[in-house]
């Protein structure tokens, strides 16, 4: 893990030094998250990002329809935080979310660096994000639980995360995200690892309007077995200047990268996607 | 002994008060470095309230510019803590000359000077030369101030100081040292002989009547005349009818002008708004779609009123008809919709 980190630092350096004169290319993502993902925007320096975000229940399928009002009723996870801008390439990330795993009440920190940055000279951007998951909720007296904390550590689950993007054209942006989470506590014979690979996009349709799209494809045997699913989402995003509004369809029941890669389960055939909404509101600190 | 005692007498203060006739004559030199505001001093003007002793205030001079240019306060002129999280003066000001007669203020005339020396075309009248007006927020300032902020600000140059850093930028006051480093800044800015393209003839004229009591007045009104003593500004109302707009036909490479160096100055990659603007054809349709509705997104109101949302302290100022003529509003009219197609 130093190794790791004296690479990351090392990269940071260069790569900041050699992006300094070009014109860099802003704005490949409007907001610094797609729906599901982080996107590889960060925050103006002194920028704050206010946040909420929202998962409904399941729209159809047992735990949908009518009874539940398509969901409507239900909220599988819930997201407030905030983001600030610490310089250009720095943004710092602090959120609170429900949960939707095994693990609840879940505070997330997360560090976003803009190694790279998209100019005529260098065709992608690349924000590196670090940050952990920490389960606030109380432990469970059962011995065979998840939430059981028999040490403190268990609380905790970490995720690495590479976000290479290319604004192709004013309509058109591209991410691929190849993440590493690491729970501290699993289930008996699920991996305390995996390796996952995502892609999101965007589509402007207006100066206002945009389609988003992302989807994460984690490597684990239970994924392969179909214990678990890919998260997958698609949104319309509405930007008014200062609020960038979105509406999703998405089968992730959670919201945080250490929830939502390792535990969704939700089946689209199955009616088991949800809907979602996101509000951002930025400010002048 | 006693008469020549006495001869020897006046003789010495025959001399001495002779020596002190032709000592008292002013060599005071002009060329075209000399400040105009000490030339006016030499013809008898009185010392404006806000001049400052230029030898103990020069290590102010870079902690104002520090201010000023980059909205950052500290007492090294390095670093240091914001005056203002929305705006830094040069958000509305330049810094330098941007009006080739100075005396006139014409903004087709700024639009074309901004062009030729990089300058971006800005709601705020020049920092260049501040100092060496006699009023500030004139015109039809007054009516968007109140007036017990806004009176005081038009006699006083550190008060316009802080009227524009509380309500302008909408950040902090100053404090004392705070002030007077931006004023020392402002002094370095100020009107030199040369800014007045004056010639070599008149130059000397000049020099020459600052001994001559009967030329010092007719001087000062010539001086005077060769740059605006106050900025004014008459507040536009936007057309009644939007679709029909000001009547004019609009020049859209001149539109373009006004587009990139006043729109994007302020909305490019959201520099000191959240509404940002750039060179995608979705902004132009945008802002063609939504120039003639009777919205606050239209573009004749927001340049006719500025744009404000309650509870939220950052803005956009309007612009006054000496700083966008209304054809210019029409060129950027035009631009938008030869762009949109």
């Amino acid at each position: 893990m130093k190794k790791i980190t004296i690479i990351l630092l090392a990269f940071v350096c260069l790569t900041h030094t050699y992006a300094q004169e070009r014109e860099l290319v802003q704005r490949t993502f409007k907001s610094t998250r797609v729906i599901n993902t982080h996107s590889v925007e960060t925050l103006q320096k002194n920028k704050l990002d206010f946040r909420v975000g929202h998962r409904f229940g399941d729209l159809a399928g047992d735990a949908g329809g009518w009874a539940t009002f398509y969901g409507l009723e239900n909220a599988s996870d819930v997201l407030i935080g905030f983001q600030y801008g610490i310089t250009d390439r720095l943004t710092a990330v602090l959120t609170r979310t429900k949960g939707a795993g095994p693990h609840r009440a879940i505070v997330n920190a997360q560090l976003k660096y803009r190694a790279l940055w998209q100019n005529d000279e260098m065709p992608v951007s690349v924000t590196l994000l670090a940050g952990t998951g920490f389960s606030t909720m109380q432990a469970s007296e059962n011995p065979e639980a998840l939430n059981r904390f028999e040490k403190y550590s268990h609380r905790f689950s970490y995720v690495y995360q590479a976000h290479i993007a290319r604004k192709f054209s004013d309509r058109f942006s591209l991410q691929i995200t190849p993440s590493y989470i690491h729970r501290n506590i699993t289930a008996f014979d699920i991996d305390n690892d995996i390796f996952s690979i995502g892609a999101a996009a965007r589509v402007q349709l207006s100066k206002v309007y945009a389609i988003l799209v992302d989807v994460t494809a984690p490597f684990s045997e239970q994924h392969s077995n179909g214990d678990f699913t890919l998260p997958v989402g698609f949104g319309l995003e509405i930007d008014t200047g200062g609020h960038i509004f979105q509406i999703n369809l998405t089968n992730a029941q959670g919201m945080a990268e250490t929830d939502y890669i390792p535990y969704t389960n939700a089946l689209w055939a199955e009616g088991q996607f949800r809907l979602g909404f996101t509000i951002s509101r930025l400010f002048n600190l | 002994m006693k008469n020549i005692a006495f001869v020897t007498f006046l003789i010495i203060s025959i001399i001495i008060f002779a020596a002190s006739t032709f000592i008292d004559k002013n060599n005071f030199e002009i060329n075209e470095n000399t400040p105009v505001a000490e030339v006016l001093l030499q013809l008898g003007e009185p010392t404006p309230d806000h001049t400052q002793n230029k030898e103990t205030t020069k290590d102010l001079v870079a902690i104002g510019k520090n201010i000023v240019l980059n909205g950052l306060s500290s007492k090294t002129g390095e670093g240091g803590r914001r005056q203002s999280k929305h705006f830094v003066c040069t958000s509305c000001h330049n810094v330098q000359r941007e009006d080739p007669i100075l005396s006139i203020s014409d903004p087709e005339a700024r639009l074309e000077y901004a062009q030729q020396n990089g300058l971006p075309f800005l709601q705020g009248t020049t920092l260049h030369g501040v100092v060496n007006r006699e009023s500030w927020y004139n015109g039809d300032y007054d009516k968007k101030y109140d007036p017990r902020k806004i009176k005081p600000a038009q006699t006083d140059l550190r008060e316009a100081i802080q009227l524009c850093a509380t309500e302008c930028a909408q950040g902090r006051e100053l404090k004392d040292w705070e002030l007077e480093s931006v004023l020392a800044y402002l002094w370095t800015l100020e009107l030199k002989m040369d800014d007045l393209d004056l010639s070599n003839a008149d130059l000397q004229r000049i020099e020459n009547g600052i001994n001559d009591a009967s030329q010092r007045s007719e001087l000062v009104q010539f001086i005077k005349s060769k740059y605006s003593q106050a900025s004014p500004a008459t507040f536009i109302d936007q057309p009644d009818n939007l679709e029909a707009g000001y009547q004019l036909k609009g020049n859209a490479d001149k539109g373009k002008l006004v587009y990139d160096l006043s729109c994007k100055h302020c909305h490019e990659n959201g520099r000191y708004s959240m509404f940002v603007l750039g060179d995608s054809k979705m902004d132009y349709r945008f802002m063609k779609r939504n120039f003639t509705k009777y919205t606050r997104y239209s573009t004749y109101h927001v340049i006719s009123y500025g744009y404000a949302t309650n509870g939220k302290r950052q803005y956009m100022p309007n612009y006054t008809l000496e700083r966008m003529s209304k054809q210019q509003i029409e060129d950027l009219r035009a631009f938008f919709e030869r762009e949109s197609e």
